[in-house]
């Protein structure tokens, strides 16, 4: 456990985090977030080996530390210990060649996007799903992001910034590079459109999110590292560095220093969502976006795990609101399930969709024809548009359509 | 960010006044730290707080409000953790409901006791031994200590009763005036 981030002591043994951890609804065998963080702890601190495997079936939703009165480092607590104790948990064979695949975002990335048309082809092929399914012990019911042809990082370079005199720098994150170059097109459009010329970091790797939950810590410790140079550099020349991914956003602001060790304090305040930063920027009448008059959309709003946990959905609900035409309707906070690569494995599908399902019914009530999800995270996108059949925007993307011009 | 009314503590005692104000046509934002326990269960806060959220309440969960802009006898703002300090949750008006030690409204080490938002007068008595009644099933006195207010339930900070504090629920000290809410709506309705 990180020095100083382990108060277990703190814990008055309330049980609201039981009540509020989506796991323990549908799965017995998960010991349940006081259990395995602040009890658990207690042992782990004096033998090792009281690890307990079924911590595995952590989401890291961080809905324990959102609902705990004590401020108790629940979540942290667990994926500490399963870093520290359970690396010899690492799965071996082709488990654990199917973790490292999932986990490594970047380098999958790359190799798959020059073979776009072929990789995304392949992997809706029901054969390659079986396969996959029985081998790779990658579910087969589970729809896979599709990866684009053309990085965002290619379509950038050719955009031409020299004509604004400010700027922002932008953290575009895996899925954005990848497979989804729109949602970085979208935030090029409404900073341009801002005032606000784009820079992208000197170098930018996976926030490591994937790595943390796979059990490669040392990797996303060295690639924290690298990002927190890159942020350093941009917030000394006077930049705010932005980004369209809550979950990249949580992971590096505080999964940093919480589980990973690593120092951000001096630019963490300078790391943020770009609708945080441009709903602050709005309301202090230091920047304006013009809306197109003839807009209408009707959109349901998901709050991600880990964006309630940051507690900014606020700005993303309050700039959708912004909006006219755009009717909003703004959902009670559910886990989707997928929790990142989690939902992916075969053994945890079930599980996942069992979470979901609260949320899916309750998109399903809201939902008419011509509505659209909005959520800032991508892998609760996935997860929506599998499981609902519902488009899934981020509020990027609509501010963009909506903009005038 | 602004609301017609600010609540800061998302229990029982918030989560009413939330109610009672959004009912009157209000926008209101509900600062909502870790819920407490309750003899109704646990989850009839969380019940609460989605339906205010589904009438349009703006629920902070799992925030804090860490500092508090004062002047001149009137608070102009509040800032949360969560939010830092970019974001000022302003309203006419603010609502203190933050409850007792559980749900830390109150903070103590062994010779104090303080509200940590506004820093607002407590009341509790000078020798530590009276807090407590060493017969366990006694009432005890502690749970009678809570923040000073006036006629009003306008909360005293500094000796002095703030325009536009009120407080609600168990952080008012025994004997001291809780928040009328509907009295509220009368005064503050249309001013803004």
């Amino acid at each position: 456990m990180l020095e100083g981030n382990n108060n277990l002591e703190q814990c008055l043994k309330c049980n609201l985090c039981t009540l509020v951890c989506p796991m323990m609804e549908v799965n017995p065998d998960y010991p349940g977030p006081k259990k395995a963080g602040p009890d658990g702890e207690r042992y782990r601190l004096k033998d090792p080996a009281f690890f307990d495997y079924a911590l595995k079936y952590c989401l890291n939703c961080k809905r324990c530390e959102v609902a705990c009165p004590s401020d108790v480092h629940i979540g942290d607590m667990i994926q500490t210990a399963r870093i520290l104790y359970g690396s010899q948990a690492k799965r071996k064979g082709l488990r654990g060649l199917r973790d490292w695949t999932l986990a490594s975002t970047d380098l999958v990335g790359s190799l798959a996007s020059p073979f776009a048309p072929i990789v995304n082809g392949t992997l809706k092929l029901k054969p390659v799903k079986s396969v996959m399914d029985s081998v790779l012990a990658v579910d087969k019911h589970r729809t896979f992001p599709k990866y684009s042809a053309k990085k965002f990082v290619n379509w950038f370079r050719r955009q031409d910034q020299s004509s604004f005199s400010k700027f922002v720098s932008y953290f575009h994150g895996c899925y954005v590079n990848y497979n989804y170059p729109a949602l970085g097109q979208a935030f090029v459009k409404v900073m341009n459109s801002a005032g606000y010329g784009v820079h992208l970091l000197e170098k930018e790797k996976c926030c490591g999110v994937a790595l943390m939950s796979n059990g490669f810590a040392d990797k996303a410790r060295r690639q924290g590292e690298v990002n927190l140079a890159s942020i350093r550099k941009a917030v000394a020349a006077g930049e705010v560095v932005l980004t369209t991914s809550s979950t990249c956003t949580f992971t590096m602001r505080d999964e940093y220093p919480d589980v990973l060790g690593l120092t951000n304090g001096d630019v963490r305040d300078s790391l943020m969502l770009s609708t945080k930063w441009l709903y602050e920027k709005i309301s202090a009448g230091e920047l304006k976006l013009k809306f197109r008059k003839n807009f209408s959309k009707k959109v349901i709003y998901h709050t991600a795990c880990h964006m309630q946990k940051m507690g900014w959905q606020v700005y993303s609900i309050a700039l959708l609101n912004l909006i006219p035409g755009v009717e909003l309707t703004v959902l009670d906070q559910n886990c989707c399930g997928i929790a990142g690569t989690f939902g992916f494995k075969k053994e945890n599908y079930p599980f996942s969709q069992q979470i979901g399902s609260k949320l899916f019914e309750d998109i399903r009530r809201s939902a008419t024809p011509d509505a659209v999800v909005s959520t800032d995270c991508e892998t609760c996108k996935w997860q929506i548009e599998m499981s609902t059949g519902m488009k899934v925007l981020n509020p990027i993307e609509i501010i963009a359509e909506a903009l005038d011009r | 960010m602004r609301f017609d009314a600010v609540i800061i503590g998302g229990g029982y005692a918030g989560c009413t006044a939330a109610g009672i104000l959004s009912d009157a046509g209000m926008k209101v934002c509900v600062v909502s730290e870790g819920l407490s326990l309750s003899v109704s269960g646990s989850k009839t806060p969380y019940a609460a707080q989605s339906a205010l959220q589904k009438r349009g309440v703006t629920i902070l969960r799992g925030d804090r409000a860490v500092g508090a802009k004062v002047e001149d006898g009137r608070v102009l703002g509040i800032t949360t953790r969560n939010l830092g300090p970019g974001t000022m949750l302003e309203a006419p008006f603010y609502i203190l409901a933050t409850g007792k030690f559980f749900s830390r409204g109150l903070l103590s080490d062994k010779e104090h006791i303080w509200e940590p938002v506004f820093g607002a007068d407590v009341e509790y008595g000078a020798d530590r031994t009276s807090w407590f009644d060493e017969d366990f099933s006694a009432p005890q006195p502690f749970m009678g200590f809570g923040v000073k207010t006036d006629s009003s339930a306008r909360v005293y900070v500094g000796g002095k009763a703030l325009e536009n504090l009120f407080a609600t629920g168990d952080i008012v000290a025994k004997g001291c005036k809780e928040a009328n809410v509907t009295k509220l709506i009368e005064d503050y309705a249309g001013r803004e």
